[in-house]
């Protein structure tokens, strides 16, 4: 890298809160926020049904209007919205609002698209027979909707633009906004990703892949049978380390480095080549293959080949050292948040370095021998170290992991 | 209780994002900010909540929010007529 790049704003929206703050403490209490819920397609569908979800938690609207000190009222779906209040909390922490233009850029990731507008339209167009749609609906539902309204809200006049790649989309998203701080584009990115894909129509399309549990998300367990989707967003603010010494800023910590790759294989089984090949050089940029210990924040979504496969690929690149690693699996406290999924655990990471304490994996049953790693189970747990390893490995064989140092 | 006249202020204001104090008869479309596309989202508001059906070109010769409001309650007094 020709920059070093730092971290020095986090924002999050999820099932654990509507601020870090909340997001870190259900995190570390192990308060989760996956439930059954009722989605009823009304009249027009078939009967509804109840599905365990992360709904985010609180009044998300109210929030985000108190945040800017002013309205936005319909002019967002939800995966706009989130966007906008994660990105509003990074900034106030990063201590920029209020002062960014051309030289601020944002990249933004997401597996969808504004869903809830784009369902909520159809019904009327197919099920009622309505021909007009909602004059906003282009605008709400495009995938760069929240990436624009972040630039929107608070003036970023650089490169802006969203990125898709599924469960991995913040992934990328953050590697793509480092890579234009390193080619001297801007000096300070707002990245992240956010979804809301909690409707009766898309959560019967992801039952249809055979990949929903019934029950709970219970990464690397045994009896564990899918995943339960979340919502919401996460942002960072990055910046190239001369920029924030420059304006006295606090940094938070370093992304000491990142690795993608894809699969080019299947479009819903893991390849443990594909892992590796993000994992690896990964930890090779960031030095840290032979580390006493990593906080590793898995994918973990709680299929059975998920966890399988990356249970492999860790114990393979780490070989005996592989034990000495805690791995956590929010995914199990705020559900998957596919596009956003990346950055939620990226926070609660850092988090975790921050406290050093690492939060447990919830709902867990029992040790499966194909996922013999070192999990954190039942308490809170304190760790040593300061690097965090986040791994995403998106359906369609898309995968980032990334590498963060804490700053001291 | 609010009158339909009310009911439909608060909800241009809430469409619109438009300070509610400033909706009044005399004011002009465009001077409180009304655009075509805030319009529309207020047509779109008014046919779910009332069932009305209102065309493309109800208000082409509009001239201010008392001839708006005027023959949006018209449109939903006929339809719950």
């Amino acid at each position: 890298m020709t920059h070093r790049i730092v971290v020095t704003g986090l924002g999050a929206v999820s099932a654990l809160g509507l601020s870090v703050e909340e997001t870190w403490t259900a995190a570390r209490d192990g308060q989760g926020g996956i439930a059954p819920m009722l989605f009823d397609p009304g009249p027009n569908g078939p009967e509804g049904h109840t599905t365990p979800v992360a709904m985010v938690k609180g009044d998300a609207l109210a929030a985000t209007e108190a945040a800017l000190g002013r309205r936005v009222g319909a002019s967002l779906d939800a995966f706009g919205l989130y966007a906008v209040k994660a990105s509003h909390e990074a900034l106030a922490q990063a201590g920029l609002l209020g002062t960014l233009g051309a030289r601020t850029a944002a990249v933004y990731g997401h597996g969808f698209a504004g869903l809830h507008t784009l369902e909520e339209g159809f019904e009327r167009f197919y099920g009622r027979k309505a021909a007009r749609l909602h004059p906003l609906t282009v605008p709400k539902v495009m995938v760069s909707a929240p990436v624009s309204a972040i630039a929107m809200e608070f003036g970023i006049k650089g490169p802006v633009f969203g990125v898709t790649s599924a469960c991995s989309s913040s992934g990328h998203a953050i590697i793509q906004g480092a890579a234009l701080l390193n080619s001297g584009m801007a000096d300070v990115a707002v990245v992240g990703g956010s979804e809301a894909i909690n409707t009766p129509g898309c959560l019967r399309a992801w039952e249809g892949l055979q990949a929903m549990s019934p029950t709970t998300c219970r990464p690397f367990s045994e009896g564990r049978d899918g995943m339960a989707i979340g919502e919401g967003a996460a942002s960072m603010v990055i910046e190239t380390l001369e920029h924030a010494q420059a304006r006295g800023a606090t940094i938070l910590a370093e992304l000491a480095g990142s690795g993608m790759s894809s699969d080019a294989f299947h479009w819903t089984q893991p390849s443990l080549d594909g892992a590796l090949a993000a994992m690896r050089p990964a930890m090779e940029q960031a030095g840290v293959l032979n580390a006493d210990q990593l906080l590793i924040s898995a994918h973990g979504t709680g299929t059975p080949l998920n966890d399988k496969n990356e249970s492999l690929a860790i114990q393979t690149l780490f070989g005996e050292r592989a034990k000495q690693h805690p791995v956590i699996a929010t995914k199990s406290l705020h559900g998957h948040l596919i596009g956003a999924t990346l950055a939620l655990q990226g926070v609660i990471g850092l988090e975790a370095l921050r406290h050093r304490l690492a939060p447990a994996i919830q709902n867990y049953l029992g040790p499966d021998p194909d996922c013999d790693l070192n999990l954190v189970l039942g308490e809170a747990r304190p760790i040593e170290t300061d690097h965090l390893v986040l791994n995403a490995f998106a359906f369609g064989g898309l995968n980032t992991t990334l590498v963060f140092r804490r700053w001291s | 209780m609010a009158t339909l006249e009310d009911e439909l202020l608060d909800l241009v204001a809430e469409e619109a994002l438009i300070d509610r104090a400033k909706l009044v008869r005399e004011a002009t479309l465009e001077d409180v900010g009304l655009d075509s596309v805030d319009v529309v989202s207020i047509v779109f508001a008014i046919e779910e909540k009332y069932g009305a059906e209102i065309a493309e070109d109800a208000f082409k010769n509009t001239l201010n929010l008392g001839e708006f409001v005027d023959t949006l309650k018209g449109l939903i007094e006929a339809k719950q007529a």
